[in-house]
């Protein structure tokens, strides 16, 4: 699985709290996606375009491990996320809603804002298509590989009941 | 095998698993709060809609709500109540505490037991020798619910030993707060943590709780105390609570371990922007507060209540400051009425408030204006989650914070203990 897109860069640390504050949980997730991260960067959730990337530092989306984050942060149509580092229910929410998480040690030396970087999920093999240079990530675990080709974790238990049945 | 590791062999029916390893195991206990009970609910009836398998192993509890203060927040507790009812699962509604204070209380945790919850704090449940381990609710909506399943990476065991005796007026919360600063957020990434050595051993129950609490903030997948007499003495003090499925190391080496020796540590309060920027109460001595509470997860325990009332004894609360008490559950409320700290504490000043989760997140209480600072025992201080991204809030152990409030500013609890 490979993605290829404009970088959108983010530090380290960043909260589930700060994806989707509080105040929006019970909103509709036509309203949560216009504030995505809007703490940070006013500008992401006005102006990412599908197929982006977003690229985090250390243990991105550590705090509480409500899917709703990962579900908001899908909806602005990213085609993937790379980090440092993932908070590991961040992580684990990634693949069960069906939105492609990369682990990559010097992610951050590697890609500037707006950068266009191009990411193996199978491999972990990233290049920065804009200014050069590479870096090798973790490819995912095949068993997640199969969770985001079926949809994300209630379609793979749906498809496959020997796994969960 | 380590503890995580047995656990997780038997709930998935193998002889051994290893690190690294993912496994299917089956789950003793699903716990949801009433906002990820709500985000579950409409997720598993809009994708899943089958029967829930084992409802008896589910447990909500209303504790982000004491009272619904909007419609909106109302409308989500009668949907949340409704569908508790058509599937017949427990439901603790609104009063009952705190998450894992209440279920914990309620006889819902046993040693050896696999507990999942959305809520990232649902490793906590290591102190009495469970597997916590905090999921998302695709997992339950997708796999627990349905199946009472859920599919787990076996996690590598990092062994924390704790040694030293702490000086009077400090507590297990600055020891823990202290421990998240020196090893750092998210340096345990997906590890299991083994708290153990002689400060540790010697520490009672709702003191141990604390240390499992943290393991989220270092990043790890789930914690426990070495489970021994005070973990099976605390539980056969629970309703229907059994030690018949405990299970205990072998003993073999963790991948690593990690020492810690107590003995100069001074009170800690962690400072915004997270739960790592760890700093010693001295550096931050003089700094406002305009609210101070006991509550969350690790707070609002009789031992944090007791705290207060002998740091407040004939003082009183500072005019600028409010305190709120929030019990952690309707037994601590209950022990804290008979032990006269309800009346001694709301006469120094405090406001108590009735069991729940308290200011966590502010849906009922605890918002704060821009420029306001807040000290409290909550585990979490992001900017932005309660009201004002422009508010700050401190976390410490409850004689910090009840000095704090007395004084009106960050203050050593030693010097108005003294």
């Amino acid at each position: 699985m490979i993605f290829e897109g404009r970088c959108w860069t983010f530090g380290d640390n960043i909260p589930t709290d700060r994806l989707v504050k509080s105040r929006y949980v019970f909103e509709p997730m036509s309203e949560i996606v216009r504030h995505v991260l809007e703490d940070l960067n006013p500008d992401f959730p006005l102006q990412v375009q599908p197929g982006d990337i977003v690229v985090a530092g250390r243990h991105f989306g550590q705090s509480s491990g409500r899917a709703i984050a990962v579900k908001a942060l899908k909806a602005t149509g990213i085609g993937c996320v790379v980090a440092e580092t993932f908070a590991r229910t961040f992580y684990r929410n990634c693949f069960e809603v069906g939105l492609p998480a990369l682990e990559v040690p010097g992610i951050g030396d590697l890609v500037s804002d707006g950068d266009r970087l191009r990411a193996d999920l199978t491999t972990g093999a990233v290049e920065n298509l804009t200014a050069g240079g590479r870096a090798a990530g973790q490819g995912a675990d095949p068993f997640l590989v199969d969770m985001l080709e079926a949809g994300g974790l209630i379609r793979l238990a749906a498809a496959r009941p020997d796994i969960f049945a | 095998m380590n503890m995580a590791e047995k656990i997780l062999a038997r709930a998935s029916g193998r002889r051994a698993v290893e690190p690294g390893e993912i496994v299917v195991a089956d789950v003793d206990r699903l716990l949801m709060h009433d906002l990820s009970g709500y985000l579950t609910g409409q997720v598993y009836d809009r994708e899943v809609n089958r029967p829930v398998r084992y409802p008896e192993r589910v447990v909500m509890v209303f504790d982000h709500h004491f009272s619904p203060p909007t419609e909106q927040q109302a409308v989500v507790l009668e949907t949340n109540r409704a569908w508790a009812r058509r599937h017949g699962i427990n439901l603790l509604d609104c009063g009952s505490g705190n998450l894992h204070h209440a279920a914990v209380r309620g006889g819902f945790i046993q040693p050896g037991m696999i507990v999942v919850g959305s809520d990232s704090h649902t490793p906590v449940h290591g102190a009495l020798g469970a597997l916590g381990v905090a999921l998302g609710n695709d997992s339950h909506a997708g796999t627990v619910l349905p199946y009472g399943k859920a599919w787990f990476k076996v996690p590598r065991t990092v062994r924390i030993e704790v040694s030293g005796t702490p000086r009077p007026g400090v507590s297990a919360r600055d020891v823990a707060l202290w421990l998240v600063a020196k090893i750092g957020e998210g340096e345990l990434n997906y590890a299991a943590l083994e708290f153990a050595g002689p400060y540790v051993k010697e520490l009672a129950f709702w003191d141990r709780w604390l240390f499992p609490l943290l393991c989220v903030d270092l990043g790890a997948k789930c914690a426990y105390v070495e489970p021994d007499e005070v973990t099976e003495a605390f539980v056969r003090t629970l309703p229907g609570g059994s030690v018949d499925r405990l299970e205990r190391s072998d003993g073999q080496e963790a991948e690593s371990v990690l020492r810690f020796d107590v003995g100069d540590l001074e009170p800690q309060v962690a400072c915004p922007p997270t739960v790592g920027d760890v700093r010693p109460v001295a550096g931050l001595a003089g700094h406002p507060v305009q609210w101070a509470e006991l509550g969350g997860h690790g707070g609002g325990r009789l031992e944090d209540i007791a705290a207060a009332a002998r740091v407040l004894d004939g003082r009183r609360v500072h005019p600028r400051v409010r305190f709120n008490i929030v019990p952690s559950s309707r037994e601590v409320f209950a022990e804290a009425v008979r032990a006269g700290l309800v009346l001694a504490l709301h006469q120094a000043g405090a406001t108590w408030f009735p069991p729940s989760t308290g200011s966590n997140q502010a849906y009922n209480m605890g918002a704060l204006a821009p420029g306001e600072a807040m000290i409290s025992t909550h585990a979490r201080n992001f900017p932005g989650r309660n009201g004002s991204p422009e508010a700050e809030m401190y976390l410490a152990s409850a004689a910090t914070v009840a000095a704090s409030a007395v004084a009106g500013t960050i203050t050593d609890p030693r010097e108005v203990a003294a």
